[in-house]
């Protein structure tokens, strides 16, 4: 008998339980996905998923999915230059804002653009609010969900860190007139920023150290007081923002060390008072195993406590099998029409672990319903799939994206 | 456990087993070793008991361990190591792990002369198992030429009947027909509530192993799972009304195997609790006896029915389902037992019912 390596042990194929694959789009050969899905219900009813890139030279896509089995590109737009990516976007309405992070400080475009894309398919212009700066490389990641405000993670150009990579920090936008964003309120983290009076925090070691940046900063409906901010080597960062001026602290949970750092989202199940709270794998080969998704009890927002992670598998699984493996985005309930909101079924990205469902009606034991990864992208350099971003919407179709070669993969639950 | 702790999605999103049962000989290897060569079964894991007696060595394209198996056509074909709880759990880690195929089924052939109850009771009593895979179905093979013979000397050949959600008669082609239809006349007689199918040399449409007990709330699956048949019998009825021949027959399958099967239907809504202490008292006092229970209980309160099945002492954690199948809202439930009169039962439940009554 002839043993063979078996196939399915292989990162070109796909492993699926209780999802099923409905398209997958390639976006003509740029397939490589940053943390920016939002999707557009158009006035002429047609559904547009626009799509963030991780690098240059294409700055967004949109696809229309109107028919999710038959997605079809109607833009694709391209950055200036190779120094700058777009990564994160959102869209509210006809209204879409687009983030820009340079390479290095110092360069441009750093800041967010507005567009409006009532036509799809040929976006205007409406502003640009600038952050470039000698110290601020620009915006990593938009959160604009109504229509008034835009929170996101920033440089500014008037901001020294003490280290750079604390560059970072949240601030709120006005964009209620979208030919001229203004800052109205901006929260560091204390004693990053030259001149402050507190002591600078405790950096991770060497081999971990990201820094101390905002990176997901969400507002919801529910809690317009409260923004809910993911800060990297910081923690889980929750702010008061009743007065939008002056942001301030009202917790962090801070776990790293022992832990590796990179806190990414915080997602907040307000019906349950519980935050989920996702790590961000940075480092290939699960060199910085474990980054997890946390279930963390809130119903003291002062006092936050870890109840449990989300179960995924075993690193000696998924770590070898090529790029990054551990957790990265969330799909969070965006408070607009077109997402899907549930504070029982929660969708996260694990990178080669691909798109995973996690059930948390019992919050002590998140259990792990669905997942689906893709086989490797012929393309792509990390040998392997990685699963960078998910998008639900209302419909519970699942827009999941590669951070390389991939594309989307739009899939379904089949429970 | 309330009725409504696990969610139909819950229920849907688990790996279906199907249990293939049947005494020595009744032809389980070879059904086993067709369905193994047929293409729709790509997706399935099927756990034998040896690789020998099913004879794959020409399907065999590779090997993952040293008790798992790749099949030409897509199969995963394993042993059992240690026992089937292990078995299974390895399965699930594997395939979770990319290490296996996305097997989207599992069947199980169990051994000649074994109680089906503990392979089910496994998939309900190991808390791995018992969240990745759920029953669908128990299927037992009956030997045309010496089954008639084995109902009658061992209990156990019995007790496969008794479980059965499908009955499958074999070797058709060695009797004469009309021993073939005094066959059935008695399985029919001793568990009337499972379809019977007959095969020649294990060849038999994959597809009756599919969807056996209903996960979804669809109305032709529940009745043919609940009464072997598309459309319910008339209130009331037993084994000898739902059509299944004279008393002669009836008479002969009771002696044979001790068994007697009837259908319980209530207009009224239990409670939960209702239901679930008299269930509870009758498997503390008869459970041995209680060779299956299956039915739809209209749970006051409830979306859709709630799916209960047991054997013996054990009863799988019941299910709601998202809406009722069609109009009829009755309270339907069928047992096989050994030697508890349905009066008794159905006495009981009355009781119950009275005592909760609005």
């Amino acid at each position: 008998m002839t043993v063979l390596a078996h196939p399915g042990s292989k990162a070109a194929n796909s492993l699926s339980l209780n999802m099923k694959l409905l398209a997958h789009h390639e976006l003509d050969g740029f397939g490589g996905i940053g943390e920016g899905m939002a999707l557009q219900q158009t006035r002429d009813g047609r559904r547009i998923l626009w799509l963030a890139h991780e690098s240059a030279p294409k700055n967004f896509t949109g696809v229309d999915v109107t028919d999710p089995t038959k997605p079809k590109m109607v833009i694709q737009t391209e950055l200036p230059h190779a120094k700058v990516r777009s990564n994160s976007l959102d869209v509210v309405g006809d209204l879409m804002v687009v983030a820009y992070q340079t390479q290095t400080v110092g360069l441009s475009p750093a800041g967010i653009d507005l567009f409006d894309i009532s036509v799809p398919e040929s976006p205007k212009l409406l502003s640009h609010l600038d952050r470039s700066g000698p110290h601020s490389r620009g915006v990593h990641a938009v959160w604009f969900v109504d229509g008034e405000y835009v929170h996101m993670a920033s440089g500014a150009a008037d901001f020294e860190p003490h280290n750079p990579l604390d560059d970072q920090f949240y601030q709120i936008i006005d964009v209620r007139d979208p030919k001229n964003p203004k800052e109205v309120g901006r929260w560091w983290y204390p004693g990053t920023r030259k001149g402050d009076p507190e002591p600078q925090p405790r950096r991770l070691d060497k081999k971990f150290d990201c820094g101390f940046r905002a990176h997901n900063t969400n507002v919801f409906p529910q809690r317009p007081d409260r923004a809910y901010c993911g800060w990297l080597d910081g923690g889980a960062v929750i702010l008061d923002i009743a007065d939008k001026t002056k942001p301030k602290l009202v917790a962090n949970w801070r776990y790293s060390p022992p832990f590796n750092g990179f806190c990414h989202t915080v997602l907040p199940m307000f019906s349950k008072n519980l935050l989920v709270v996702s790590d961000e794998c940075v480092q290939d080969g699960g060199a910085d195993w474990p980054k997890l998704v946390w279930m963390v009890d809130a119903r003291d927002e002062t006092n936050l406590v870890p109840i449990g992670t989300f179960p995924m598998p075993p690193v000696a699984a998924f770590g070898k099998r090529g790029g990054r493996y551990g957790a990265h985005n969330m799909h969070e309930n965006l408070p607009v029409p077109t997402s899907f909101q549930s504070e029982d079924i929660i969708f996260g990205t694990f990178f080669n672990g691909g798109v995973r469902v996690y059930n948390i009606s019992n919050p002590f034991q998140p259990e792990e319903i669905a997942y689906f990864v893709p086989g490797a992208p012929p393309t792509s350099p990390a040998g392997a799939i990685q699963i960078n971003d998910v998008y639900v919407d209302e419909n519970r179709v699942i827009y999941a994206a590669d951070r390389f070669g991939g594309g989307i993969y739009i899939l379904e639950m089949t429970i | 456990m309330s009725a409504a702790s696990l969610t139909p999605q819950q229920i849907a999103g688990k790996l279906p087993v199907t249990v293939i049962t049947g005494f020595l000989g009744s032809g389980k290897s070879t059904l086993v070793k067709r369905l193994l060569t047929r293409p729709e079964m790509n997706r399935v894991a099927v756990i034998v008991n040896e690789f020998g007696e099913i004879g794959i060595d020409n399907e065999l394209i590779s090997e993952v361990s040293e008790n798992m198996t790749l099949l030409s056509n897509g199969c995963l074909c394993c042993t059992v190591r240690t026992d089937l709880e292990e078995t299974l759990r390895e399965l699930f880690i594997k395939r979770r792990a990319g290490e296996i195929i996305d097997f989207t089924r599992v069947v199980i052939e169990t051994s000649g002369m074994a109680d089906p109850t503990p392979v089910v009771h496994t998939l309900l009593t190991d808390g791995m198992v018992f969240a990745r895979y759920r029953l669908d179905g128990v299927v037992t093979l009956i030997d045309a030429v010496n089954g008639p013979g084995q109902l009658k000397e061992f209990p156990e050949a019995g007790k496969q009947v008794a479980l059965a959600d499908r009955l499958i008669i074999t070797k058709t082609d060695l009797v004469t027909a009309e021993q073939v239809q005094a066959l059935r006349d008695d399985l029919a007689q001793a568990n009337p509530y499972a379809a019977i199918h007959t095969a020649v040399q294990g060849e038999i449409d994959p597809a009756l192993l599919i969807d056996v007990i209903p996960a979804r709330p669809r109305e032709s699956q529940i009745s043919s799972w609940l009464f072997g048949k598309d459309t319910a019998p008339e209130a009331g009825g037993d084994g000898a009304e739902a059509g299944t021949g004279y008393l002669g027959n009836r008479v002969r399958a009771e002696h044979t195997l001790n068994v007697n099967s009837f259908v319980l239907t209530f207009d009224q809504p239990f409670t939960w609790d209702a239901f679930s202490a008299v269930t509870q008292l009758l498997t503390s006092m008869r459970g041995t006896d209680l060779l299956r229970v299956k039915g739809l209980v209209n749970i006051a309160g409830e979306p859709g029915p709630v799916v209960v099945q047991g054997a013996q002492h054990l009863f799988h954690p019941p299910v709601t389902l998202a809406a009722w199948p069609g109009e009829d809202r009755r309270t339907r439930i069928v047992f096989i037992t050994r030697n508890i009169p349905r009066a008794a039962v159905e006495g009981l439940f009355n009781a119950a019912a009275g005592l909760t009554a609005h």
